[in-house]
């Protein structure tokens, strides 16, 4: 991914080693659902510690997931 | 009966300072409001009880389709957000009673994720998954013996075939290390999730690194050329990166 650029920057000619552009850089993957479950269930904002509490006491209710489904299909973002 | 579901914290924004997020609807189109308290604000929509309170929650979680379609939705909001203003994500499902609880709990959360959002400033966030490739495995297939030798023949072949792949997959853990290392040094910060379930996610090979690292946003290009180094074509590690993503994984409060 090495290239040797000569680049014009303010009159002068220099030189950039392992310049890669924009252009080069291959795209990411597309995001699966897995990807952004394992955003959304093991990570965000976290309060200290697993809390579930009833509604009638408390007003914040945050579930912890267990294992998800064995046979769940492939699903995409996209 | 409607309860608050909570998708991020951000920093307030607009001038005056918005109160609902234009053009992206949240789940089951209700409109996303910005609640506001000394300079943060709540993004939240309300959502029936019938189906957020604990227990249909809890029965909705297991259906993988209902699941996809809020944490779509989810994402959806959050980055609509995090392309106005900084903002740290929260988990899925997240519940509030009611507009008062929430701003409760934004007093109680502002200098928590005041100092979050701070450290989330001009970051991003990047998911790099590593796979080893496990090879074809080469064991001559000397015609078994019939008989009592035959078994013994089979188990043999398979206790190499075994210890070939373990030993590939021990050597292909240290290039992982090593990846994970030089990467983490253009990161502000790194962790790793545990590899995903190949029932899930139905990767081939076998998921060696499951990572995430918050990138300067003008080291991006600088972390996207190492990760493009990394995957060598020809070599028994496969790299794939996804993002940017909002910094689900880099979005920590202490709860007070």
């Amino acid at each position: 991914m090495a290239a040797l650029l000569l680049r014009k920057v303010g009159g002068i000619l220099t030189t950039q080693l392992d310049y890669v552009t924009e252009a080069a850089l291959p795209a990411p993957a597309p995001a699966s659902l897995v990807d952004l479950l394992d955003r959304l269930l093991g990570a965000g904002i976290v309060l200290s510690g697993d809390v579930t509490i009833s509604l009638a006491e408390v007003d914040l209710i945050t579930i912890r997931l267990r294992a998800l489904i064995a046979s769940a299909d492939r699903v995409s973002l996209r | 009966m409607s309860l608050r579901y909570l998708y991020a914290l951000a920093r307030e924004f607009g001038d005056p300072p918005m109160d609902q997020l234009p053009d992206t609807p949240g789940i089951a189109g209700a409109p996303v409001r910005l609640i506001s308290h000394r300079g943060i604000v709540a993004a939240v929509s309300d959502v029936p009880e019938s189906d957020f309170a604990e227990e249909p929650l809890r029965a909705h979680l297991e259906d993988v389709r209902w699941l996809a379609e809020v944490a779509r939705t989810h994402d959806t909001v959050v980055r609509a957000l995090d392309a106005r203003t900084v903002t740290a994500p929260m988990r899925l499902a997240t519940i509030f009673r009611d507009d008062a609880a929430v701003t409760e709990r934004l007093a109680s959360w502002h200098d928590a994720a005041r100092d979050a959002l701070d450290g989330l400033t001009g970051r991003h966030e990047w998911g790099v998954k590593a796979y080893l490739q496990v090879p074809e495995v080469d064991v001559p297939q000397a015609e078994p013996p019939t008989g009592v030798g035959a078994g013994h023949a089979y188990l043999q072949r398979r206790r190499t075939e075994r210890s070939r792949t373990e030993l590939a997959r021990r050597q292909a853990m240290q290039q992982v290390n090593d990846l994970y290392a030089s990467l983490a040094a253009h990161a502000v910060s790194a962790r790793t999730n545990p590899p995903q379930d190949p029932r899930l996610s139905r990767h081939a090979g076998i998921m060696l690194l499951n990572a995430s690292f918050l990138i300067d946003t003008d080291r991006n290009d600088e972390f996207r050329a190492a990760v493009a180094r990394a995957s060598r074509p020809g070599g028994n590690i496969s790299v794939e990166l996804t993002g940017p993503w909002p910094p689900y994984s880099f979005a920590k409060l202490e709860a007070s």
